[in-house]
């Protein structure tokens, strides 16, 4: 093997370190402050920028496809507007970067090939939570702009401890793509080993009326994208899960019960002075 | 299954958004943007967990991730209501507006030079009123005796 290459890091190290740091810089001064200015803010967004892009640039040199013009689309909306979402001084314009945010991250799912949890995310957090959240600021939200809006805790420090922490993160993920095998070493191993589990079972599929194929595994070297996701993610989730299932559909009428409970308390009518009195 | 280079993008994409929740819930003082950033947090992991799930041909980390959009709505009914009673009783969603629960040791958090209220009196048409106003208690909008 070629010396230079063993000892090169998968990372840049110095691109990486860069990048964080103007992303650090950069979130200082977009988030709200006493002593915000018009230029702060327009160098914040310049600095924003450059970190991305040295932060996509290092994804890039870890061997990553970076090509995939698709993934970089939907990736590059849910990160900016995670970063507007908590940078917006109105909590309105934030909830609605959001949902920005929240289209990115399922066009990321859709890409990995998660397809029902791409569209439920949009569903259930864009579709229920989001609005949930949309009326209670109708319901709570003072009018005009709130003093607490434009001030934050600590801003340097939180922003210091965020870019140490994505640093950290992305050097071990890039140990971690470095330690891995390519995928095309890897893959066909598990691939016979899933043929071999999924062997018999599609054996005695004809026995079982065809239910075990459902919850056979999936057969690996497939395509990225697989035609009967939803059929086997919800045979997985309704087989192996289902007592999981039931839990959670407990803990969502709790959760419902009680906070009916906890809305609901009013003052005491003349009906509840009656039975105590009784 | 995916490659593992669509991997490694998926789980910066994941660690970034985590990252971005992360100084969101310490920095900001509005109890619902902190729990927005709460939710930001809950995405990025969701992407790490869906990208290993892929990458392995196994459904656990798909299963994971339906719960915790479950937890999330339970999670957001209850907290939420939470918040609406708070914004009753001290008329702000601040989070420094409860420091009277913090630890005994704990310095008390006070704000120097607050920036003034500079916002634009916005300026209504003026129509002319039609019907009769209802007879009603303003201070009684938020309570409910009955559900």
């Amino acid at each position: 093997m070629d010396p230079v290459a063993a000892t090169t890091l998968p990372i840049p190290g110095l691109l990486l370190a860069g990048s964080v740091a103007a992303l650090a810089a950069s979130l200082w001064l977009l988030l709200p402050k006493t002593s915000d200015t018009a230029n702060s803010r327009r160098l914040g967004l310049f600095l924003g920028a450059v970190g991305l892009v040295g932060f996509a640039a290092t994804g890039r040199s870890l061997g990553c496809v970076g090509e995939d013009a698709v993934f970089l689309t939907v990736a590059g909306i849910a990160v900016i507007s995670g970063l507007a979402t908590i940078v917006t001084r109105s909590p309105v314009y934030s909830a609605i970067w959001f949902a920005m945010a929240l289209a990115g991250v399922s066009g990321v799912l859709l890409v990995l090939g998660a397809q029902f949890l791409g569209v439920a995310t949009i569903v259930v957090y864009a579709g229920a939570i989001l609005v949930m959240f949309l009326f209670v600021l109708m319901l709570a939200q003072p009018s005009g702009m709130a003093p607490y809006d434009r001030v934050s805790n600590e801003p340097m420090l939180a922003a210091a401890a965020g870019a140490v922490l994505l640093g950290l993160l992305t050097l071990s993920i890039g140990r971690l793509s470095a330690a891995e095998p390519p995928s095309c070493c890897r893959m066909p191993s598990r691939a016979q080993a899933m043929a071999a589990a999924a062997g018999p079972t599609a054996g005695t599929a004809s026995e079982d009326d065809g239910s075990a194929t459902l919850i056979a595994p999936v057969t690996a070297g497939v395509e990225s994208v697989d035609a009967d996701e939803v059929a086997h993610l919800g045979a997985e989730l309704f087989g192996r899960h289902l007592f999981a299932v039931e839990v959670a559909g407990v803990l969502l009428l709790v959760a419902l019960v009680g906070s009916i409970a906890v809305v609901s308390r009013g003052e005491a009518t003349e009906t509840d002075h009656r039975r105590e009195s009784r | 299954m995916i490659p593992a280079t669509l991997l490694t993008n998926a789980l910066l994409v994941g660690a970034v958004l985590f990252c971005l929740g992360l100084v969101g819930i310490l920095t900001r003082r509005n109890l619902i943007v902190m729990f927005l950033s709460a939710e930001l947090m809950l995405q990025g992991v969701s992407v790490t967990l869906v990208a290993w799930s892929r990458y392995h041909g196994d459904w656990g980390g798909q299963v994971l991730v339906v719960f915790v959009l479950t937890v999330a709505a339970c999670e957001a009914a209850v907290a939420l209501v939470f918040v609406l009673q708070a914004f009753a009783r001290t008329g702000r969603l601040d989070a420094s507006a409860w420091q009277a629960l913090r630890e005994e040791n704990l310095p008390r958090v006070i704000d120097h030079g607050l920036p003034a209220d500079d916002r634009v009196v916005p300026t209504w048409p003026h129509l002319s009123p039609a019907g009769v106003l209802p007879e009603g208690d303003d201070s009684r909008s938020l309570e409910r005796d009955h559900v």
